[in-house]
């Protein structure tokens, strides 16, 4: 009788999760299809049809190449270290101090810090240009780095909930060997907030990675091309090449894929990794 | 006695020093532009002249006076509702893939996968998917279901279901992720405990992994129902609100800039933030009591 | 020291300078006007580096890499540097809060006539430049010229010829019945889609508005009549009749099925193998699209139908090009702005209009209207103190002449999707119309 139940619970599992990876995967095989087919393959078959030969890697060299797409990934690249070091950093101070202290105005940091997520930010986009403006960034990679930098509350809660689960006496302990507060920060919490740290590197690298409008608005010249914009600028001259501009997509998909790939491990592995007690 | 003082100091220098840095950063790109944009609310700026006149509440009664302001409101329901099973969907895969699954890796990448993806990419799967004869008619028909073909963009009746679906599958993965992340920071041992009194799935979920990770469900919940309501990128990125799926951003974004209208819209967006911070404040409300 | 670093710096530049300028002297032989000019600039035409903007980002990097090249040639001491926006307008306002907005750009739309000289450096007196160039009254406040337009284009109605032909309609139709009568027969034959509005990218069905001069017969009455009547979108006039035949093409089915997944750059080759029949589109789409085509002989260009006596095809100004007036390098940008427009051969090649510069050769696009009643005219300017009037009630309405929204609406409507029939619009058009034109006129 158990067994059995056991048995439609797994069925069930696993008839869910297929279909969820199904219904995740679908829209984006037909972009990997389209990306090997040729023009006359890709107008004349059906989107779901299988690309005729697999290694025709004709459009991605045309993608790579024509797109500068290394120019766009080495500014990619500095960008979005950049920022997602000074993002975790400075997530990862506030959210101590703000779970580890009882202080006057920590309220109001914390609602501050909420509100702040809530507002639209297409709404504010001229306001901000006009600050960045002044601050005469335009045009550099600092514009955009500045911008990440800004704690969002995602980051700041999933600290926080990780630092719940750092016991208290871990701190207590140390402070009894003497250790100051930054050295407790930097050589206890900071280490054992690993697996936090890896979702906000994922979930903010991913945002930077993609995001358009920024790089595009605030980074105009030519050589500071990111690889979101060098995707959009493609669309221009390869407009009714789909089958190129598929390849440029998966190109930009890749390396995102493999870094995620890598990093994946370290946030799920088991219920174990996030507490000391 | 010293080291009391001496830690006394050094946690005031701390609270100091750590936050320094995020509040400056918060104030200069979050609520130094708010604060710019309740100024422009009061202006008839265009968006890019040197010069604009205070034109008092004039942008306000627009905005209240005229019912096309408010009646783009209903189209957030569809986001609304989509938001909760977006939630739904991330947190039990989320459940489910902390649990012992096969090909564990795979199905949490694949889960994650459409977030990848960037806004170009967005609109080229989805304008292909939803046409006639695309991809979801292809499949439709595939499994039988021929007749269920529609005008997935077509029909104002469909529209904003089948956007509401477009986001709510580019944004599953992030909350997929942020659960998963959250879930794996609750103690081995507490789990142990719990099966020793023979707790089954649901009260394993129910009463130990929902209240552990409360706080942060709490927070993509209030994300998740601020961003319906200033729905924006996909119907943006699809259809550009037309066929009635204008959201109240889209139409603040062609007021701000194919009318140069940016003191108006700038009005615009103050209300709308009202609205989503008086939701963000019932919703906690709510939720505290029904705890 | 500085000081003496920099005198050496320009006179190596000059010097290179002029090397270079004699090399090009030497290659283009046959160039008159470059020969003369090289020498008389040489050493001190004008020199440092310019940014230029352009919303072509699709030729960017290959046919603007070219012009550079060519414009090197003859001011070898002017580095210029290109940044394509691919959202122009969307982006450059904004960017123009700044005073870092290039220093050749194309002078938005959005930007009102009178808040030109606030952004722009003026190119020179109006009455003086009218003697070179067509189209510079668009961009001129106080008799002064603020830009030069990129190519004049003219507007109507881009088509397959063949699938016209094989349709029975072999004669291009001139009225508005005529139109939707061609219409219905390409439907009825059943192997194309008699009109393709390009719905879901919105822009192209802005290029309808173009086709007002011709819906009216007459050069007035966009910038003359229209800013002093209280009845523009009523039954009769010149608006309701050119929205008229999108109404009831849509509402007779004879547009593209799913409107809402249409594709521009697909209904391009659509339409050049045969599978669209007509689209309403400026005259820069010719080329793009008989590019396209097996035989290229196949894609025409008529006026937009009309049932006024005369028949005009409206010329237009595309972007116009300005300079910012913060730009340390004006006078190189100048040189770019009369080198492109007099010698890149963009507005022919490139944006597949004519040239503004007067006395040009006409485009072989024009040669199909030899020997027809067809008229080429400009629109007359608005009167004095009238300037910008339309655009200033159009914005405060929310009308949005230039903008896709209400003609959405009126697709929209025609399919069925909306409860409101084409004179609901238009009253509701015309009440914006009317309390806004009271408030700017008031003024």
């Amino acid at each position: 009788m158990y067994k059995l139940k056991y048995g439609t619970a797994a069925v069930f599992k696993y008839a869910t999760l297929l279909l969820g990876a199904f219904a995740a995967l679908v829209p984006i095989a037909v972009v990997l299809f389209a990306s090997f087919k040729t023009n006359k393959e890709y107008s004349t078959t059906s989107p779901l049809t299988l690309p005729e030969n697999w290694f025709n890697f004709s459009n991605y060299s045309k993608a790579f190449i024509n797109g500068k797409m290394l120019l766009g990934f080495g500014n990619t690249i500095f960008i979005v270290v950049m920022s997602i070091i000074g993002a975790t950093l400075i997530g990862a101070m506030i959210a101590y101090v703000l779970n580890r202290f009882r202080f006057r105005g920590r309220n109001i940091l914390i609602v501050a810090f909420l509100l702040a997520t809530l507002i639209p930010s297409v709404t504010t986009q001229v306001a901000t240009f006009r600050i960045i403006d002044s601050l005469h960034l335009m045009d550099t990679r600092f514009a955009p780095i500045l911008l990440y930098l800004g704690t969002d509350i995602i980051a700041v809660y999933i600290f926080m909930q990780f630092l719940d689960s750092i016991s208290d006496s871990l701190d207590e302990s140390a402070m009894l060997d003497g250790a100051s507060y930054f050295t407790i920060f930097w050589r206890i919490i900071l280490p054992l907030l690993a697996p936090a740290i890896v979702t906000v590197i994922i979930v903010k690298g991913v945002n930077i990675y993609n995001d358009f409008y920024t790089p595009f608005l605030y980074m105009p010249s030519e050589n500071l091309q990111v690889l979101s914009t060098a995707l959009f600028k493609f669309k221009g001259p390869y407009g009714s090449q789909w089958e190129v501009i598929c390849a440029g997509i998966m190109i930009t998909i890749i390396p995102i894929l493999i870094i995620f790939l890598s990093l994946q491990k370290y946030i799920y592995n088991g219920f174990a990794q996030g507490s000391v007690k | 006695m010293f080291k009391n003082l001496s830690y006394k100091v050094q946690r005031r220098l701390i609270i100091f020093a750590f936050s320094l840095i995020p509040v400056t950063l918060l104030f200069t790109f979050a609520y130094l532009p708010v604060f710019n944009m309740f100024k422009y609310s009061f202006t008839d700026w265009n968006g890019y002249s040197k010069s604009y006149d205070y034109v008092g509440f004039e942008n306000y009664k627009t905005i209240f006076t005229d019912s096309k302001y408010f009646s783009v409101f209903k189209v957030s329901l569809y986001y609304f509702a989509g938001s909760f099973v977006q939630m739904g969907l991330a947190l039990y895969f989320a459940t489910i893939l902390s649990t012992s699954v096969r090909f564990k890796n795979f199905f949490k990448g694949v889960m994650f996968f459409p977030y990848l993806l960037n806004g170009v990419a967005i609109g080229f799967i989805f304008l292909f998917f939803f046409r006639p004869d695309g991809t979801l008619d292809t499949l439709l028909q595939s499994v039988g279901l021929g007749a269920y073909t529609q005008g997935w963009l077509l029909n104002p009746h469909i529209i904003n279901i089948s956007l509401a679906g477009a986001s709510l599958w580019r944004y599953m993965g992030f909350n997929f992720i942020i659960f998963l992340g959250a879930i794996s920071s609750i103690g081995k041992d507490v789990y142990e405990a719990a099966e020793i009194d023979g707790a089954n799935r649901w009260h394993q979920f129910r009463h130990i992994i929902l209240p552990s990770i409360k706080s942060i469900v709490q927070l993509n919940l209030i994300l998740a129902i601020s961003g319906a309501i200033s729905a924006f990128d996909i119907p943006y990125i699809m259809t550009g609100g037309s066929n009635g799926s204008n959201t109240f951003v889209i139409q603040t974004v062609t007021t701000a800039f194919k009318y140069n209208k940016l003191g108006l819209a700038s009005a615009m967006a103050v209300v709308l933030l009202f609205i989503v911070v008086i939701v963000t404040f019932l919703q906690r409300l709510f939720i505290k009591e029904e705890k | 020291m500085i000081k003496r670093k920099t005198t050496i710096g320009l006179l190596t530049v000059a010097l290179v300078g002029s090397m270079l300028a004699g090399c090009s002297q030497n290659n283009a032989e046959n160039n008159p006007t470059t020969n003369t000019e090289g020498t008389e600039q040489t050493g001190k035409g004008p020199s440092g580096e310019i940014t230029v903007l352009t919303q072509r980002t699709d030729i960017v990097d290959t046919v603007f890499k070219g012009y550079a090249a060519e414009f090197n040639k003859k001011y070898p001491d002017v580095k210029v540097n290109f940044q394509a926006l691919s959202d122009y307008e969307g982006q450059i306002t904004v960017r123009m809060n700044s005073d870092d907005y290039g220093d050749v750009l194309l002078v938005p739309t959005s930007i009102p006539l009178a808040d030109t000289p606030e952004f722009f450096e003026p190119l020179g007196d109006l009455a003086e430049m009218s003697k070179e160039y067509i189209g510079l009254e668009e961009r001129a406040v106080d008799g002064k010229a603020y830009g030069i337009p990129i190519a004049v284009n003219f507007s109507g109605v881009l088509y397959n010829k063949k699938v016209f032909n094989d349709a029975g309609v072999t004669k291009a139709p001139r009225t508005t019945d005529e139109f939707l009568a061609a219409l219905k027969a390409i439907k009825d034959k059943g192997n194309a889609i008699p009109l393709y509005t390009n719905y879901a990218d919105s822009w192209p069905l802005t290029q309808w508005e173009a086709a007002l001069t011709t819906v009216a017969g007459n050069v007035d009455y966009v910038n003359v009549e229209q800013p002093n009547t209280d009845e523009n979108f009523v039954p009769g006039k010149p608006h309701y009749e050119l929205y008229k035949v999108m109404y009831d093409a849509a509402k007779q089915g004879l547009i593209e099925k799913d409107p809402t997944t249409t594709n521009w750059e697909a209904s391009k080759a659509d339409m050049a193998n045969g599978k669209i029949g007509a689209m309403v589109l400026g005259s820069w789409a010719i080329g793009q699209v008989s590019a396209l085509a097996p035989n290229k002989d196949d894609i025409a260009y008529m006026p937009f139908p009309t049932n006024a006596s005369e028949i005009i095809m409206p010329l237009a100004d595309d972007y116009t090009l300005g300079i910012n007036k913060n730009s340390d390098n004006k006078e190189a940008a100048r040189a770019w702005i009369d080198w492109f427009v007099k010698e890149s051969g963009y507005s022919v090649e490139q944006a597949g209009g004519m040239s503004p510069v007067i006395g040009a050769p006409l485009p072989e696009t024009l040669k199909q209207f030899e020997g027809t009643d067809v008229k080429f005219e400009l629109q007359s300017p608005a009167k004095p103190g009238q300037e910008g009037w339309v655009d200033k009630i159009d914005k405060d309405a929310e009308i949005g002449l230039w903008q896709p929204e209400f003609k959405k609406r009126i697709i929209e409507a025609a399919i069925g999707n909306l409860d409101e029939s084409f004179d609901d619009i238009m009253k509701d058009l015309n009440e914006d119309w009317v309390n806004s034109r009271a408030k700017v006129v008031g003024k």
